[in-house]
């Protein structure tokens, strides 16, 4: 700011010492205030007022409707059932998106690896509330045990319930050494899927007992 | 004309001019005796509020650093900090300032000598209370308001009956006509403060330590944050740009640079900034037209800001060689540098977008310790450094300290800062980080935590050189105060008093336009702001504009929020907490939870994917006051029912790492030891029930038997998550008969429990379910439990 640019001349006030100059306000900052105000009238008319505007709950819910697509477009809404859950025990690009699920929700209770905690382990063979695959998909609906296994239904949709219910069912025979002892029977192997998968397992190859 | 090295002793004050020279002139002198007590008192608060803020930020890095102890905990204490930096600091600071300059630019003496002594002490008794009450986890649990009921009604006391009264009372008998810009800045504070804090602090009593604020759920959230963003416009903003008015000039010897920007910009500030409370609320459950208003006005108050910014630094013209030399004018030179970067920074996180990334972050952290501990630190110790010869009556004791102690200041700052902005971001890209598949990159939360982690040692580090710099000005302060002379000199100073004679008006000048329209002449004339000198020497009109400007602005927000059912469509499932939910509801707000947790998922995909379905307005009707926090240190609890099982929710109490690798979460062990005051349930649902919770008789006859019977039922509950046993921790050297002093059902843990069980499950109940306890879902394939012995221990 060249001392040139204001003509320094004073008011004629003075406070206990300090003057004032009669110095105009500079020209930019009455243009930078005059492009906020007109900004933020614009924005109003557009968003509260114009047709063209959109709401927070519509791009909200565009962005989930885009974001299903992506992921669920080939599967399309999946029903939670045995068959089903079943369906993707050897397609290794849906269990990823079902392990993404239980590192979303699961891990606090059942480990990092499904290994246990509070709640039982995931990777061995014992099951408390399993007799068949589809068990899967209504204990983590619906819960269990009192409670200890939450309810899922109102957080996750059918498709993360199967997909969720497919990971965990393909970590067993992992017998990964978690804090809890074994709990519950053994149920029957999982049914082979239908559509045969790829000639990779999913899951990593079992540790010998 | 003073030297800015000059002693007090020298000044010399011409009568009015204008005045008739008569015999009329009165001699006085100033009160610095009570600006020297408030000096002193803002730098041990100083050092107090940044030893608490240091303590708390290494509790981050080291989570242990609580000991256990229920009063060393993050969320009790960070209140303490913020309390006494706003208030015992800067608020010292403000008085120092408004006692020393007012005197000065009214050419009068304080009014009254003893209203003095009750600001003073009264304010610091405040303070005293705030530090005892504060970590014993008594609040309000509104940020920056959390100071309960008692205290409130004190804070209002000191604040207008003995401060207001006593400066509006100075300005009456002032022997300066008109009244300088700081003054305009002092009034506006002084005004509008008093509004924020009485109609942000209405509440419900239930005891002298406990009450229920008259909001619930979204309006509350209105409220506190039209008052927690206004206490930084008019407690940290505007009293600081009135000392900045005085005391650069002063001490740069340089005329202010345009008197007309000085008023454009204090009316549009103090006009504008009243509207951007919405902005701390973007994405939440407020109504959206608030948001969008909050918004626009925080971008239109860009410019008022930096109009203060620009007449403080533009003083500086022409002793710009002055300020290499003089450390008061490098703390002014970089503490207006920083409310300038603040106040572009602030406009822009309020955008929308950028906000969605910012908030609940440690940008936050960042920007608002850029404006404490640059503008507000950095422009009290400029002050600090100019009063301190002129108080004392003699030299500096080391001019050389105060340069260190600029040095350690700034390079202090930008470590802080830089180490926030770095966590913020990198901390909201995760939380948002979506892969190619459209899933959540960082779905465990902690992840999100271990990643700033070195972040917050470098904070710590930044917070720890501007501390020690606060010291070394504390060794400064007493060193000179000790070469002190035997008795302080009283200058005499002499003035008229006001008179109607030997003035004249103002008068209005003529249009120099030609061929243009009557009205256009007349805006001309009015643009010449020849009027605005007329309210300058009218205290009374003048203080009423403000006042109307600040109230008129609030009532344009706050009537459509209370008045407009829309805002707050009601949700037929959503009912009244149980009364032991209630009792754990409380504890939840004591041990200040909000301030690590929020209770509010934004419709923002990413946000939606991690927490679950996002908040609605009408889940939050029963919330006195609202818990929706503005950081998140922890995961968001919105919908924290039925998330977990309650034995996890006790073990992670216990000691969170158990459960959660990596938690800097503090343990809350006391939690399962300690005995619930089931005494105290009738009169926290009486006050519920006052304020609008429909209870049955039933329950509002018996309280205490309802939440007896919650309780046993959740403990049994528990017992067999836990396999049939107590699942709580026994003392390592107990004996094998141990029998832990308190049953399970009776302990505080039961009733946080119950809360948490509950937060944010109503919506998906049946409009006629009943708000009892929270029912588990029976389930489908009754296998029988294999006997999971201890199962707790198993975690441990």
């Amino acid at each position: 700011m060249s001392d040139k640019k204001y003509k320094d001349i004073l008011t004629g006030h003075n406070y206990d010492g300090i003057q004032e100059y009669d110095n105009p306000t500079p020209g930019w900052w009455w243009l930078v205030f005059h492009c906020c105000i007109a900004f933020a009238v614009c924005y109003f008319v557009f968003f509260h007022i114009s047709i063209y505007g959109w709401t927070r709950d519509e791009a909200y819910s565009a962005e989930v409707k885009r974001n299903f697509d992506k992921q669920f477009a080939a599967l399309g809404q999946l029903e939670v059932n045995g068959e089903t859950i079943a369906r993707f025990l050897n397609e290794p690009q849906w269990l990823d998106v079902g392990r993404t699920v239980f590192q979303t929700n699961c891990i606090s209770c059942h480990g990092k690896q499904g290994e246990g905690l509070v709640g039982p382990n995931m990777t061995d063979d014992r099951y408390k509330n399993i007799k068949q695959i589809g068990d899967f998909g209504t204990v983590i609906s619906n819960g269990a045990a009192k409670g200890a296994m939450p309810a899922w239904k109102t957080r996750l949709s059918p498709n993360e319930i199967v997909l969720v219910a497919s990971y965990v069912a393909s970590l067993r025979g992992q017998n990964l050494s978690g804090p809890r002892p074994p709990e519950g029977d053994v149920p029957p192997p999982w049914p082979v899927p239908d559509k045969p998968a790829d000639a990779e397992t999913p899951a990593k190859p079992d540790a010998p007992k | 004309m003073n030297h800015p090295t000059d002693a007090s002793g020298s000044e010399k004050v011409a009568p009015t001019p204008g005045a008739a020279p008569t015999a009329r002139l009165e001699t006085f002198t100033y009160n610095d005796a009570i600006v020297r007590m408030f000096l002193t008192a803002t730098l041990l608060w100083a050092l107090v509020a940044m030893s608490v803020g240091l303590f708390i930020a290494l509790q981050l890095a080291f989570p242990r650093l609580s000991f256990g102890l229920p009063f060393l905990t993050f969320g009790r204490l960070r209140p303490l900090h913020t309390n006494a930096a706003i208030f015992a600091f800067a608020g010292n600071a403000v008085f120092a300032a408004i006692y020393y300059s007012t005197q000065r630019l009214l050419k009068a003496r304080m009014w009254s000598d003893m209203l003095g002594q009750l600001h003073f002490w009264g304010w610091q008794l405040i303070i005293v209370l705030a530090a005892l009450t504060l970590p014993a986890g008594v609040t309000q649990s509104k940020e920056y308001a959390e100071l309960e009921w008692p205290i409130d009604l004190l804070i209002a006391v000191v604040w207008v009956a003995f401060f207001g009264v006593n400066f509006f009372m100075t300005l009456k008998t002032r022997r300066e006509r008109h009244m300088y810009v700081a003054i305009w800045f002092y009034i506006a504070t002084i005004i509008t403060v008093a509004v924020l804090h009485v109609f942000n602090n209405l509440v419900v009593p239930a005891g002298l330590f406990k009450s229920y604020s008259i909001y619930a759920g979204v309006q509350d959230a209105f409220m506190q944050w039209w008052y927690g963003h206004n206490a930084v416009a008019f407690f940290l903003t505007t009293p600081f740009l009135g000392m900045m008015y005085y005391f650069v000039p002063k001490a740069a010897d340089r005329p202010v640079f345009s008197y007309r920007l000085s008023i454009v910009h204090f009316w549009s500030l103090v006009f504008i900034y009243i509207w951007a409370g919405p902005h701390h609320l973007h994405y939440t459950a407020l109504p959206e037209w608030a948001s969008t208003l909050g918004m626009i006005f925080s971008v239109m108050l860009w410019m008022p800001s930096w109009g203060g910014g620009i007449n403080g630094l533009l003083t500086l013209r022409g002793a710009w060689h002055k300020v290499t030399s003089d450390p008061v004018l490098k703390f002014f030179v970089v503490g207006i540098t920083f409310y300038m970067m603040a106040t572009f920074e602030g406009p822009m996180m309020s955008v929308k977008s950028v906000n969605a990334l910012s908030h609940y972050t440690d940008w936050t952290i960042g920007h608002v310790h850029a404006g404490a501990l640059g503008w507000n630190g950095f422009m009290t110790f400029g002050m600090m450094y100019f009063l301190l010869p002129r108080l004392f009556q003699t030299k500096l004791y080391s001019q050389k300290l105060a340069e260190w102690h600029f040095w350690l200041g700034t390079i202090g700052i930008l470590l802080y800062i830089v180490a926030m902005y770095i966590a913020g971001l990198t901390q909201g890209l995760m939380w948002r980080a979506l892969d190619e598949n459209g899933r959540l990159m960082y779905p465990d939360f902690v992840e999100t935590v271990t990643r700033i982690i070195p972040y917050y040692w470098m904070r710590a580090i930044g917070g720890g050189m501007y501390l020690t710099g606060v010291g070394i000005a504390a060794f400064n302060f007493a060193m000179t105060w000790k070469s002190r002379p035997a008795t302080y000199t009283e200058t005499e100073h002499q003035a008229a008093p006001l008179s109607d004679d030997d003035f004249t008006p103002e008068v209005r000048p003529e249009s120099q336009l030609q061929g243009v329209a009557e009205i256009g002449k007349k805006l001309d004339v009015w643009s010449t702001m020849w009027w605005h000198r007329k309210w300058e020497r009218l205290p009374l009109r003048f203080t009423v504009w403000t006042t109307i400007a600040v109230i008129v602005a609030s009532l344009f927000e706050i009537v459509p929020t209370f008045l407009i059912r829309s805002n707050v469509p009601t949700i037929a499932s959503v009912k009244p907490y149980t009364p032991l939910e209630l009792a754990g509801r409380d504890i939840y707000v004591s041990e200040g939870c909000y301030n690590c947790h929020s209770q509010m998922i934004r419709p923002i995909l990413a946000e939606t994917k991690r927490y679950g379905d996002y908040s609605k307005p009408g889940e939050f009707v029963y919330d006195h006051p609202f818990q929706w926090g503005s950081r998140r240190i922890g995961p968001d609890l919105a919908r924290e029912g039925g998330k977990q099982s309650h034995l996890w929710h006790l073990l992670h109490f216990q000691d969170p790492p158990q459960v959660t690798p990596n938690s800097i979460m503090p343990n809350y062990g006391w939690f399962e030891r300690k005995k619930l005051d089931f005494a105290s349930i009738p009169v926290r649902l009486r006050a519920a029930h006052y304020l609008g919770a429909p209870y049955d008789d039933a329950v509002l006859n018996d309280p205490i038997s309802v939440a007896r019977a919650q309780a046993k039922q959740i403990a049994d509950e528990l017992r067999q998550q836990a396999g049939g046993g107590d699942p709580r921790r026994v003392p390592d050297n107990a004996p094998p008969t141990f029998q832990h002093d308190v049953a399970l059902e009776d302990t505080q843990v039961i009733a946080l429990i119950a809360y948490l069980q509950r937060l944010g499950t109503d919506i998906y109940k049946q409009p006629d379910a009943k708000p009892a306890a929270p029912q588990p879902t029976p389930t489908p394939t009754p296998v029988a439990a294999a006997s999971a012995d201890n199962s707790a221990k198993g975690a441990q």
